[in-house]
């Protein structure tokens, strides 16, 4: 084994440092080039980013018509509870 | 809080005592307790001297440590810590000073071994605008690609020497504990 | 003693009902428009995208949803809160899109799908971005990637961006497209998505892993104009 990871080794293993299952020794030497590498640094950020984007991604609201269906739906259900 | 005799280390912190990937600021001369939710990593991170060169960032200081403190592969970890005074010695001009003992080391060795002058023509252009932490792993790199694995890890011992010699540091870590991995 | 932080690993999602949850649980027990109008309108559009990724078209996914509150309205008097009630009624969808994509025609299940991708091998990031087998400093970046963080707010969060991003994981593979959605969309623990899709831990990790890299790649290229 190779005494530090090389960028492109690193890059690999981003989501399982993000997720916080690598094991202690990968994650220690995850971190050890972290410390020195800008580049990787970067990319890592670019990752978290990403992830918080994809969450902020908004759906459409929800079609009128639909949403008048299933308010007769619930009336309907309302109807027959005792 | 500490369950064995308290352990003196060293801890390199960002500008400001703040933790390179918590983001957490230290306060000074109290202790801290980690909040393990990692098992097998989880606790308050240090260096014995040998470690330091991997570290190596803005602020240094000396930390004691508490608790249970386990070997890491290049750090210790224990249960709690606490900040027990800066390490002045380490600034800017040391940081530059370690980095050009570094090259010179490759200088050394491009000199025995020729097929080592292209990394050290690399590291020459580099050194300046990289930060100290870099050139470490860089000059190491230069010995492994030249000796392998051994070279390496006499660089970085003489790394840390550098260290230990230039600012004054004591012996660090205690005894050998069974290393958590 | 001052606890800190240790690591970057994400704190677990509520794994039971909250008040908020009880509240409109009873609320709609009791026949009130209003909890179920906000239900709807905190869920439904989620659940469209979620039952999409089971049925071939977007009509059919539509009726799944319309199935699933009927579903949930007749079993909200066995709701117990031992799980959060977005888990509850999203297990409901996902049963209910099941069922109707295998009627519709798609017989393998998520697990099968997910062994073909992981058949396939993936660098996550383009070898050309970094220094060749061979060189100096192979395995180096040959160039730095620019935080996107640096880039103003306003081009993070503007309507093309959104966009670029959907179109990417649109454009995904289905396991892939499917872990991406329950996880960073919908925000589901590994937990649950690895019940839901049958999918071990360890793949579930990986295909995850292949779905942010190539929408990472799909922001980058967006956001770069003129950037390696």
């Amino acid at each position: 084994m190779a005494s530090e990871l090389t960028c492109q080794e690193l890059v690999e293993l981003v989501t399982e440092f993000v997720e916080g299952t690598l094991s202690g020794s990968e994650l220690e030497r995850f971190e050890q080039h972290l410390v020195y590498c800008g580049p990787c640094t970067a990319h890592v950020e670019q990752m978290r980013e990403t992830i918080r984007v994809t969450g902020a991604l908004r759906e459409d609201d929800l079609d009128p018509a639909v949403a008048d269906e299933l308010l007769e739906a619930f009336r309907g259900w309302r109807e027959g509870q005792p | 809080m500490a369950r064995g005799p308290a352990v003196t280390a060293y801890k390199f912190l960002r500008a400001g005592r703040v933790g390179p990937f918590s983001g957490f600021q230290w306060p000074v001369d109290a202790w801290v307790e980690s909040d393990a939710r990692v098992p097998c990593y989880a606790g308050i991170h240090a260096c014995r001297t040998g470690d330091l060169p991997f570290w190596l960032m803005d602020e240094l200081w000396e930390i004691e440590l508490g608790g249970d403190v386990a070997d890491g592969a290049r750090k210790l970890v224990a249960d709690c810590g606490r900040l027990v005074r800066r390490i002045e010695s380490w600034d800017a001009a040391a940081a530059s000073e370690f980095a050009s003992a570094c090259l010179e080391r490759v200088r050394t060795l491009a000199s025995r071994q020729p097929a080592a002058e292209g990394h050290l023509a690399d590291l020459e252009s580099w050194a300046p605008r990289a930060g100290a932490v870099a050139v470490a792993s860089l000059a190491a790199r230069a010995y492994e690609a030249s000796g392998g694995a051994e070279a390496y890890d006499a660089e970085r011992a003489a790394q840390s020497e550098w260290l230990v010699a230039r600012l004054g540091l004591g012996a660090a870590g205690g005894e050998p504990r069974a290393q958590r991995t | 003693m001052l606890a800190m932080p240790e690591t970057e690993a994400p704190m677990p999602e509520e794994s039971v009902a909250s008040r908020d949850d009880v509240a409109l649980v009873a609320a709609l027990r009791a026949g009130d428009e209003a909890a179920f109008t906000e239900l709807v309108g905190r869920y439904g559009a989620l659940m469209l995208r979620v039952a999409r990724l089971y049925v071939p078209t977007r009509a059919i996914a539509e009726e799944v949803v319309q199935e699933t509150w009927l579903g949930v309205l007749r079993g909200i008097g066995r709701f117990e809160g031992r799980s959060s009630l977005k888990t509850w009624v999203f297990r409901i969808l996902t049963n209910t899109a099941q069922t109707r994509g295998a009627r519709e025609g798609r017989t393998l299940p998520f697990s099968a799908l997910a062994q073909r991708e992981l058949d396939n091998d993936e660098a996550s990031v383009d070898p050309d971005r970094f220094i060749p087998q061979g060189e100096r400093w192979a395995g180096y970046w040959a160039s730095s990637p620019r935080r996107f963080d640096d880039l103003p707010e306003s081009r993070l969060a503007s309507a093309e961006t959104f966009a670029a991003v959907k179109h990417a994981i649109d454009e995904l593979p289905e396991v892939q497209r499917a872990v991406i959605t329950m996880r960073d969309i919908a925000g589901f623990t590994a937990e649950d998505v690895c019940e839901t899709l049958a999918l071990s831990q360890g793949n579930q990790r990986v295909l995850l892993h292949r779905a942010r890299t190539k929408v990472r790649q799909a922001l980058e290229r967006h956001l770069g104009e003129g950037v390696a």
